[in-house]
């Protein structure tokens, strides 16, 4: 039997979850991502009026 | 060397689109990897193209082809393009091609997200190169944007930020794909500490590019802002702060060197150990000393602007800071020479390419060590010293990381051998060029040359021929790169699922060319395993 298709391995995780998964941790890092673009506009901001 | 002849294990079952929708509307992981690096590729000629123009104007003093102010665009473009077009696609290439494959995951984790990240790029430097022809030309107060100077852009301004957010939202959604696959997408029992180096470094490379990306949008965003709306983010006549721009500016530049750099580190220690027929030399030393010189990459940036003037203290945290970058570099310089330690070695173009940075890179290293001092840093601001350290950095740096990692697995993608002795051919002409191009650069910006002229003193000719005549010929024999893919593909001799016999990894456990939908069953754990053999 080729490698790749070996029935010896560990249990998959539930799919629905991993998609749950996925979906969180994608939401997760673009709001990190908008994060660092808006705040690094408000230092700049804050720092003008000081 | 390549196994012997196998027939091509190539069981294709595979439903898989034909013509121009398997392209547009990709999903597939390999389609996606073969675009980004297709398109790279095409950069790389074209910003090979602009850097052959202003050698050709330096090769004498004086101004002989190019009118000043182009001359200045072809620098400004020529980087853009390097490094967004040209070496940053090809990472996010071999990442889609080789993530999934090594982890054992059947695709990256969102793949239409995955098709609108590279389809975002065409426009961004279509609309780029079009600002070649508007009034007023192409932008050109150089890829660091400072204002004012670059406040004085005429039409081609609001291209040029547009073109920005664009790549950078290209890259910043690439990023949140990487990072998602690796974290949900990994075979059972694909533990984080079996992972291959160049899904390791990759990994690193992607959370620096979702930090610092957006501090990049947010930059060129107030730029843009200061120039059509009448803010003043940076221009001193309204209370705002030019230096601000170049703080936030290298926020973002420093750990960007890292993200050009990084995955080549993870291509290096994957080929070394392949050709040494040895397991890496501390693998979790590697994986400790990438993520170090990742955070430090965040603590460094004011050493680009010593001569701006700040603190004494300031200068001293910035330059220790940087000086320590040097500590876990020399750890895995040292762990790949340990590989090499009484291995078995042989010398294919992978392992020569991974040997020429070895030895290249860490020239670039050494004369950024000699810039992060401060006094002298004053004497090599703005001279072609710097130029000299950071092509080091990048071309025997990261192109030939990413010449090293295309060459390892380019029989694994197409299932055929290339020309070895083509190849090698291509390595010699690229690692003499290369030297003969950057090398004399260092004694120019010693000599007091500066950077971004387009003439100079008399004195100074005799090395800009020599540079010259190593750009041209550097040039030249990246002509064959694209010869010896071709013709490999058409044409090249057979492989079987391990090219290398030393090659260790998932993706050697592959047929090759591997199916059009791999790991749709996850490898058991002896599979993974047997690959994680460092």
């Amino acid at each position: 039997m080729p490698a790749h298709t070996s029935t010896v391995h560990a249990a998959p995780p539930d799919e629905a979850e991993r998609r749950r998964r996925v979906r969180r941790s994608a939401l997760l890092l673009a709001l990190i991502a908008a994060a660092f673009y808006f705040g690094f506009i408000l230092m700049t901001l804050v720092r003008g009026w000081k | 060397m390549a196994e012997p002849l196998a027939p091509a294990a190539s069981h294709d079952h595979d439903h898989k689109p034909y013509g121009w929708r398997r392209w547009v509307y990709a999903t597939n992981h390999k389609d996606i990897g073969t675009m980004y690096l297709v398109f790279a590729c095409t950069m790389f000629f074209i910003g090979g193209f602009m850097a052959m123009l202003i050698r050709l104007e330096l090769f004498k003093p004086g101004l002989q082809f190019l009118d000043p102010q182009f001359f200045n665009s072809m620098t400004t473009l020529h980087a853009l393009i390097m490094i967004f077009g040209a070496v940053m696609p090809a990472w996010t290439g071999l990442a889609n091609w080789m993530i999934p494959m090594q982890i054992g995951a059947p695709d990256m984790a969102l793949p239409r997200l995955n098709n609108f990240s590279f389809w975002i790029l065409p426009f961004a430097f279509t609309l780029l190169l079009s600002s070649l022809f508007v009034p007023g030309g192409a932008p050109a107060g150089g890829w660091t944007m400072y204002p004012p100077l670059v406040l004085q852009t005429g039409a081609s301004f609001p291209i040029l930020i547009f073109s920005i957010h664009l790549m950078g939202a290209s890259s910043i959604l690439g990023a949140i794909n990487v990072i998602v696959t690796i974290v949900n997408m990994r075979a059972p029992g694909m533990t984080l500490l079996r992972m291959p180096l160049f899904v390791w470094t990759w990994l690193i490379t992607a959370y620096l590019l979702i930090a610092v990306m957006p501090v990049l949008a947010g930059a060129v965003t107030m730029l843009l802002t200061d120039h059509f709306f009448g803010t003043t983010f940076f221009t001193a006549a309204g209370g705002g702060d030019p230096v601000m721009f170049q703080h936030i500016f290298w926020f973002f530049g420093h750990p960007e060197v890292y993200i050009l750099i990084l995955p080549a580190f993870g291509i290096v220690s994957e080929v070394i150990p392949t050709f040494s027929r040895k397991p890496l030399f501390g693998y979790e030393a590697m994986v400790y000393a990438v993520a170090s010189i990742a955070f430090l990459s965040f603590i460094v940036w004011a050493h680009h602007m010593f001569t701006v003037g700040m603190p004494l203290a300031a200068q001293l945290f910035f330059m220790l800071s940087t000086m320590l970058i040097a500590v876990p570099t020399g750890v895995k310089v040292f762990n790949w020479t340990a590989t090499m330690w009484k291995g078995s070695l042989s010398f294919e173009p992978p392992m020569l390419f991974a040997l020429a940075f070895l030895f290249l890179f860490t020239i670039g290293g050494f004369s950024g060590l000699m810039l992060a001092i401060v006094p002298a840093d004053y004497q090599y601001q703005d001279t072609y010293f710097v130029v000299a350290h950071f092509h080091y950095v990048l071309v025997p740096g990261a192109v030939f990381g990413i010449m090293a990692g295309v060459y390892y697995w380019l029989p694994k993608w197409t299932g055929r051998m290339y020309d070895l002795k083509l190849a090698t051919w291509h390595f010699w002409l690229s690692a003499i060029f290369v030297n003969v191009l950057f090398f004399p650069q260092h004694f120019l910006g010693l000599a007091g040359m500066p950077r971004r002229i387009p003439d100079y003193a008399v004195q100074f000719t005799d090395w800009n021929m020599v540079s010259s005549i190593g750009a041209f010929g550097f040039g030249l024999a990246q002509l064959l790169f694209p010869y010896i893919v071709w013709k490999c593909a058409r044409s090249g001799e057979r492989v079987g699922k391990k090219a290398w016999e030393g090659a260790h990894g998932l993706e050697w456990e592959l047929p090759s060319p591997p199916p059009y939908h791999s790991w749709i069953t996850p490898p058991s754990d002896a599979v993974i395993a047997r690959g994680a053999a460092h």
